[in-house]
C-alpha cells in the first residue's frame, strides 16, 4: 500500500510517516505544491494525505488536478483550517474524507485504512485479527465463524483497535473517536466500555488482546 | 424630533418674534410720524390765528367743523403752550374718539385768552389700523408660504441623505454587498457619501483582515499542536518508560488536547461573532436531540443517569444546522458531565421552548455568570468553561432567550425560541 503525504510541516509529515510505516504502508512525503503535482502525475497511490495550505498553491488545486486527470487515488484532507467551507469544497471536489488538525495518529491511521478498504474492495472488505473477522460493510463481527453481538460503539471500538493493532492508543483518542471531541475532562467512563468489549471477546473464546498501558491508554495486541 | 420640525419651529418662532417686534416698531413709528404731521397742521393753524390777531387785534371766530375745532376762552393768566391727545366721548353710540389739541395763550391788549385748536385723530388711527392689519395679513401669508416651502423643499433636499441612511441601515458586513449611494449635487451630501463609502470600504477591509487573521491564528496554533501531539503519540509507542514517565506523557497529551479544544472553541465563538454561519434552514431539534442522546447513550448509562424526555409538538426552528448541532451537543454533554451518579436528565421540547435540566451539585455562583467565558462553578472542573458561552452566543445570534436556573440541586437551561 502506497501513501503520499503532502504536508509542508516537516515534523508532522515525519510523525505520520513513522506511524504509518509501522502499519506496513509505504510512505512518501512532499512539502510543496509543485512536487505534489509532479508526484501525483507520475505515480498512483492508494491514499493521499493532503494539507490545504501549501507553499506554492492550494491543496484543493492538487485535488482538482488529480480528479481532472481521472486519477482515483483515495484522498484524505488534513487541514488546520477546520472551516465548513473548506470541508464542503474538499468533499465536493472528490476528497474521501476530511480530518481537522490536530488529530490523533491512531485516528488518521483508522481513516486511511477505511479509505483504502473502500477504494480497493468497493467497501465490502473484511479485517482480520487472529480469529476475529470484522466485516466493515455489514458491520458484523465473527469469532471462529461465530457471530459476536456488539453494540455500535463496541463495534467501532473493536474496529479502531484492530486498525491500530500493536499501537498504544490514548484514552483521549478513543473518547474522541467514539463520541466526538465534546466529551473532554474525565475519561474514566472509557474503562467500563473497554471492560465490556474485553469480556465479550474473552467469552467468545479469544485471548485477552486488550492490554492496558499504565497511565497512557490501551493496546490491542496478540503478543 | 425631526430635523425639519425642529428647524421649522425655530424658524417660525424667530420669524413671529421678529415680525412682532418689527410690527410694534412699525406701528409706533407710523403713529409718531402721522401725529407729527397732525401737530404740524395744528401749528400752521396756530400761526394763522396769531397772524390774524396781530393784524386785527381781535380774536377770529370760533369754528367747529368735522375736521377741526377752534375755540377761545378768556383766561386769568396766560396758559402754558402744549399739545395733548385726549379721548372724548362722542355724542352717540358711546364711542370714544381721540383728538389732538393744541392749547396756546393769546394776549390781546393785555387780556389773556386761551386758544385751543383741535383736530380729530380718528383718521390717522384708521389709517394706522388699515396699514397694520394689511401688513399683518402679509406677514401671515409669508409665514404660511415659508412653512410650505420648508416642508416641500427641505423634504426634497434631504432625499439623498435619507437614501444614504437607508443604505447604511441595510449594510451587512457579511453579505458582501457594497453600498449603493445616489449621486447628489449638494456638496454636503457628496461629502457625506464619500465619507460613508470610504468608511464602509475600510470596515469591509478590516473585517476581511480580521477574519483571515482569526483563521490564520488558528492555523498557526493548530499546526504546532498537531506536531507536538503526533510526536507524543509516537513517544507512547516506545516501551522503555517508567510508570511515572508514562503518566507524565499522558498528562501532557491530555493538556495538549485541552489547549487545542480551547483554541477551537474560541475560534467558534469568533466565527459566530463574525456571522460566518449565515445559511439557515428549518431545523428539526427533536431529531438532533435524538442523535446526540444516541451518541452519548453509553455515557448516560455509565453514570446510571435516568433520562426523562417530554417531547411536545414537532418543533422546527430556523437556524444554521452546524450551530444547531453545536447547541444541542453542548447542552446534552453539559447535562451529562456535570451530573451525579444515579442522577437524572430531563429534556422538554415544545413549540417555543427547549429546556434541559440535570441533577448536580449545589450551585455556588450566580446562574447568569455561568454564561460568561471561562466561568466555571467548580474551579477544579476540567471543563473549559466555554460551553455555555457558546450556547449563549448561538442564542443571541437568533434572538433566542436563554436562561439558567438552579433549584434543589436541579440545574436547568431554558431556551425560548419565539
Amino acid at each position: 500500500m502506497k501513501i503520499l503525504i503532502i504536508e509542508d510541516e516537516k515534523a508532522l509529515s515525519e510523525s505520520i510517516a513513522t506511524y504509518l510505516k509501522a502499519q506496513d504502508y509505504i510512505c512518501e512525503t512532499v512539502a510543496d505544491f509543485n512536487s505534489a503535482i509532479e508526484k501525483t502525475e507520475l505515480y498512483d497511490y492508494d491514499c493521499i494525505l493532503l494539507d490545504i495550505t501549501l507553499p506554492g498553491g492550494s491543496g484543493l488545486s492538487v485535488l482538482k488536478e488529480l480528479r481532472a486527470n481521472n486519477k482515483m487515488d483515495g484522498v484524505l484532507i488534513i487541514s488546520a483550517k477546520n472551516s465548513i467551507d473548506d470541508k464542503v469544497a474538499g468533499l465536493t471536489l472528490g476528497a474521501d474524507d476530511y480530518l481537522p488538525k490536530p488529530f490523533h495518529l491512531s485516528e488518521l491511521n483508522a481513516r486511511v485504512g477505511a479509505i483504502i478498504r473502500r477504494k480497493q474492495f468497493g467497501g465490502s472488505s473484511t479485517l482480520q485479527f487472529n480469529n476475529i473477522v470484522i466485516d466493515t460493510q455489514a458491520k458484523v463481527v465473527t469469532v471462529n465463524k461465530q457471530g459476536l453481538d456488539l453494540t455500535k460503539k463496541e463495534f467501532d471500538l473493536l474496529l479502531y483497535f484492530v486498525s491500530n493493532k500493536g499501537r498504544v492508543i490514548s484514552k483521549n483518542a478513543i473518547a474522541e473517536h467514539l463520541w466526538g471531541d465534546e466529551m473532554g475532562g474525565n475519561l474514566d467512563f472509557i474503562y467500563t466500555h473497554i471492560k465490556n468489549l474485553r469480556k465479550k471477546l474473552v467469552e467468545s473464546g479469544e485471548a485477552d488482546y486488550i492490554k492496558s498501558v499504565y497511565g497512557m491508554g490501551y493496546k490491542f495486541t496478540a503478543g | 424630533m425631526k430635523l425639519l420640525a425642529k428647524f421649522n419651529s425655530v424658524n417660525i418662532a424667530a420669524t413671529i418674534i421678529v415680525f412682532m417686534i418689527g410690527g410694534l416698531c412699525y406701528y409706533f413709528i407710523l403713529h409718531f410720524v402721522l401725529v407729527k404731521q397732525l401737530d404740524k397742521d395744528l401749528k400752521v393753524e396756530e400761526q394763522e390765528i396769531m397772524d390774524y390777531v396781530k393784524v386785527n387785534k381781535n380774536l377770529p371766530d370760533s369754528t367747529n367743523s368735522n375736521d377741526q375745532k377752534i375755540t377761545f376762552e378768556p383766561a386769568g393768566i396766560a396758559v402754558k403752550r402744549k399739545i395733548v391727545s385726549t379721548d372724548i366721548l362722542k355724542d352717540r353710540n358711546d364711542e370714544h374718539e381721540t383728538i389732538r389739541k393744541l392749547i396756546f395763550p393769546i394776549n390781546i391788549s393785555g387780556k389773556n385768552y386761551t386758544a385751543s385748536v383741535s383736530k380729530s385723530q380718528q383718521e390717522t388711527e384708521d389709517l394706522i389700523q388699515l396699514i397694520v392689519s394689511f401688513t399683518l395679513a402679509i406677514v401671515i401669508l409669508l409665514l404660511l408660504v415659508l412653512f410650505i416651502i420648508n416642508r416641500v423643499v427641505l423634504n426634497k433636499l434631504w432625499l439623498p441623505f435619507n437614501n444614504t441612511l437607508d443604505e447604511l441601515k441595510q449594510f451587512n458586513l457579511s453579505s458582501r454587498k457594497s453600498l449603493k449611494l445616489n449621486k447628489s449635487s449638494i456638496n454636503e451630501f457628496k461629502e457625506l457619501n464619500n465619507a460613508v463609502t470610504v468608511m464602509s470600504n475600510q470596515v469591509v477591509k478590516d473585517y476581511d483582515s480580521l477574519k483571515s487573521f482569526t483563521e490564520n491564528a488558528s492555523h498557526e496554533i493548530q499546526t504546532p499542536l498537531a506536531v507536538v501531539n503526533s510526536k507524543l503519540e509516537l513517544l507512547m509507542q516506545s516501551e522503555n518508560f517508567t510508570e511515572q514517565q508514562m503518566k507524565d506523557i499522558e498528562i501532557i497529551h491530555g493538556e495538549m488536547r485541552r489547549l487545542s479544544k480551547l483554541n477551537q472553541s474560541l475560534l467558534l465563538l469568533t466565527k459566530i461573532d463574525n456571522q460566518q454561519f449565515r445559511e439557515m434552514e428549518e431545523i428539526d431539534l427533536a431529531k438532533i436531540i435524538k442523535k446526540h442522546l444516541n451518541n452519548y447513550e453509553e455515557l448516560i448509562s455509565a453514570k446510571q443517569i435516568t433520562l426523562i424526555q417530554n417531547p411536545g409538538k414537532a418543533n422546527r426552528v430556523l437556524m444554521n444546522d452546524a450551530l444547531a448541532d453545536v447547541l444541542i451537543s453542548n447542552l446534552i454533554t453539559n447535562a451529562i458531565k456535570h451530573n451525579i451518579e444515579h442522577g437524572s436528565i430531563e429534556i422538554s421540547l415544545n413549540k417555543n421552548l427547549l429546556s434541559v435540566s440535570n441533577t448536580g451539585t449545589t450551585l455556588f455562583n450566580k446562574p447568569t455568570e455561568l454564561f460568561e467565558r471561562f466561568k466555571k462553578d467548580d474551579p477544579k472542573s476540567e471543563s473549559l468553561g466555554l460551553g455555555l458561552s457558546i450556547v449563549k452566543k448561538i442564542c443571541e445570534q437568533y434572538n433566542f432567550k436563554v436562561g439558567y436556573s438552579y433549584k434543589n440541586e436541579w440545574h436547568t437551561v431554558n431556551i425560548l425560541f419565539a
